[in-house]
């Protein structure tokens, strides 16, 4: 599973070397169909997407010419009534929501991670198992185990209601509440997999060092384990923020329209809204957000010496 | 030094999580046993729920497209995955900077870009020209688009934990290129291949939003037939249904699992 990680490396960094023609044939003739198919149905798509958030929104909500920057000032609320802060609220909310999800998700990981590399070494891929395997059911279905659990009237809630957090008839769910417990769920093991893999490989000396210096043991975490396992940290967050940044089911199914996030002011202008360009424009900002996420993520897989796909 | 206080917080600490990480879905499975129709008590065990979900044509009709989108965009992205991984692999020496981001751009992006952009693409072909009606096919083409990049990978990280000698070996042996596929590298890719169609098995099962945008009136899946279903509420009857989605993708997931622990044994037994 880890070894995989070389593929940057390889990849990137070996120097060129002259062509032989049969060669690249032979290159062309196998990665054509794949390269192909993600080009045709993936890229080119998303190109068209982007294209359409220059374009007006015709009076059937299908994008027409001419070209404008119209659905980026009603993103940032400029509409046909003036200024209204309801579609940049909801992008305002989307970074917020993310960045406490992605902070609650780092604080939980970090000792997780930690947890495992203290275990034997036979016990440690069975335990990363144990933390990857909730992930493998339907986001869908996930939701409804969490809307189950939060639910009026059930034991958490009762118990929260006891303690004067809510009123009882109110339940956990729908809530801001419930829309981060559900990102944090969701996106766990993508934080604990690469900072396992900075653990695994942490130089114990460097700690050892800073204690014979007399560091105290915050001291010694800070300037002899913290910078070791950074670049694990940054592709945990990379792998953590950017989907949760574009996040609908949750939002959706947990937070009961009160607290939607960009994804699902992107949907909504692709079906009840009929604004294809204001929902293209929503969506431009994520396809930024994660081309600028990826190149980090490939920077920090070289730094990783390439255990990023430990998180496939 | 060792703080046994610490280890113990630690070891504390983690059992929390895991009971964090399983209380969801063994809340979904116990309810879908629970005779009352209410998610706030547990009164019976009764199995009356998974009686009327296969006694449901709706239900099966979900089921049946849930399987045919699975197993189909599966065959198709393990054959591309399969030789984009090994393309990857015999040509490393190249610059294919390129390949990596095209490789990584669907795992990354998030469903929603995803979807919304194959919709509008898939929605304006229908409108221009007739053809990629919206329904199990499109939904088919966006699974593929996303498995294929997983199944490389998995194929790609097999041929580097292979001995690069061997490669060289079945050339010395004057193989030529059809052989070189039949006795070698097909035989020896098997485990990750398999592995590869089980994983992408398991994203599309999983899969939801992407097949939403993606689908058309017929083309109902069982995570869009839950996500229907939950708009009047949580049901003893969606608990069930999730209950055999979790139990599939489960049994799949460790099959997968299986395959990953041949591939790694052989490894190091030849080590």
């Amino acid at each position: 599973m880890s070894d995989t990680g070389t593929a940057w490396q390889a990849i990137d960094s070996r120097p060129r070397q002259r062509r032989i023609s049969w060669d690249t044939w032979h290159l062309l003739g196998v990665i054509t169909p794949g390269v192909l198919w993600i080009v045709l149905f993936l890229v080119l798509p998303s190109i068209l997407l982007m294209g359409i958030a220059f374009m007006t929104n015709g009076t059937y909500g299908l994008p027409q010419m001419p070209l404008s920057l119209d659905a980026f000032k009603q993103l940032a609320g400029y509409g046909f009534l003036g200024w209204s802060p309801g579609n940049l609220y909801t992008v305002i909310r989307s970074v917020w929501q993310t960045v406490l999800s992605t902070s609650l998700v780092i604080l939980i990981a970090y000792p997780v991670a930690f947890y495992i590399t203290t275990r034997p070494a036979h016990l440690r891929p069975l335990l990363l198992l144990l933390v990857v395997v909730p992930s493998w059911t339907n986001q869908v279905i996930r939701a409804v185990g969490w809307m189950n659990i939060l639910a009026p009237g059930t034991p958490v809630s009762n118990l929260a209601a006891q303690l004067g957090l809510i009123t009882p008839e109110m339940g956990l769910f729908p809530s801001k509440f419930a829309v981060v417990i559900g990102l944090v769920y969701n996106f766990l093991p993508f934080m604990v997999l690469p900072l396992y893999a900075t653990f695994e490989r942490l130089d114990y000396s460097q700690v050892e060092a800073a204690r014979d210096l007399r560091a105290g043991p915050v001291r010694a975490f800070f300037h002899a384990v913290l910078p070791q396992t950074l670049p694990g940290l940054m592709a945990g967050t990379v792998l953590v923020s950017i989907p949760a940044f574009g996040m609908y089911v949750i939002p959706k199914l947990l937070g009961g329209g009160k607290s939607l996030m960009l994804g699902n002011l992107v949907a909504r202008q692709f079906s009840s809204a009929s604004n294809w360009p204001l929902g293209a424009a929503g969506a431009l900002i994520m396809i930024v957000v994660t081309l600028i996420g990826l190149q980090i993520l490939r920077r920090m897989s070289r730094r990783l010496g390439g255990d990023i796909e430990v998180v496939l | 030094m060792k703080n046994t206080g610490f280890y113990l917080s630690l070891r504390i600490f983690w059992y929390l999580v895991v009971i964090f990480l399983y209380l969801p879905l063994f809340v979904v499975v116990l309810f879908s046993f629970n005779e009352a129709n209410t998610a706030a008590r547990f009164t019976h065990f009764s199995l009356k729920w998974y009686g009327q979900l296969f006694s449901d044509d709706t239900v099966l009709g979900a089921f049946k497209n849930s399987l045919i989108l699975a197993i189909t965009s599966s065959a198709i992205s393990t054959v591309m995955g399969t030789m984009l991984g090994y393309g990857m692999y015999t040509h490393r020496r190249r610059r294919l900077g390129w390949l990596v981001w095209l490789i990584y751009l669907p795992i990354v992006m998030p469903d929603i870009v995803y979807g919304i952009s194959e919709m509008s693409f898939f929605t304006s072909i229908y409108n221009m020209l007739g053809i990629l009606r919206p329904g199990l096919g499109t939904m088919i083409i966006a699974h593929v688009s996303f498995q294929i990049p997983f199944v490389a990978l998995l194929v790609y990280s097999r041929l580097v934990g292979l001995d690069a000698k061997l490669f060289d070996a079945c050339h010395d042996l004057y193989a030529n290129g059809i052989q070189r596929a039949r006795f070698f590298i097909l035989p020896i890719l098997q485990p990750a291949i398999i592995a590869g169609f089980f994983l992408a098995f398991t994203l599309s099962i999983d899969d939801f939003v992407i097949s939403f945008f993606t689908s058309g009136p017929e083309s109902t899946t069982l995570p869009i037939y839950i996500w229907s279903a939950i708009k009047k509420g949580i049901t003893p009857e969606v608990n069930a249904i999730a209950t055999v989605l979790i139990g599939a993708v489960l049994a799949v997931a460790m099959i997968t699992m299986a395959f990953q622990y041949v591939r790694s044994a052989s490894t190091t037994s030849r080590a």
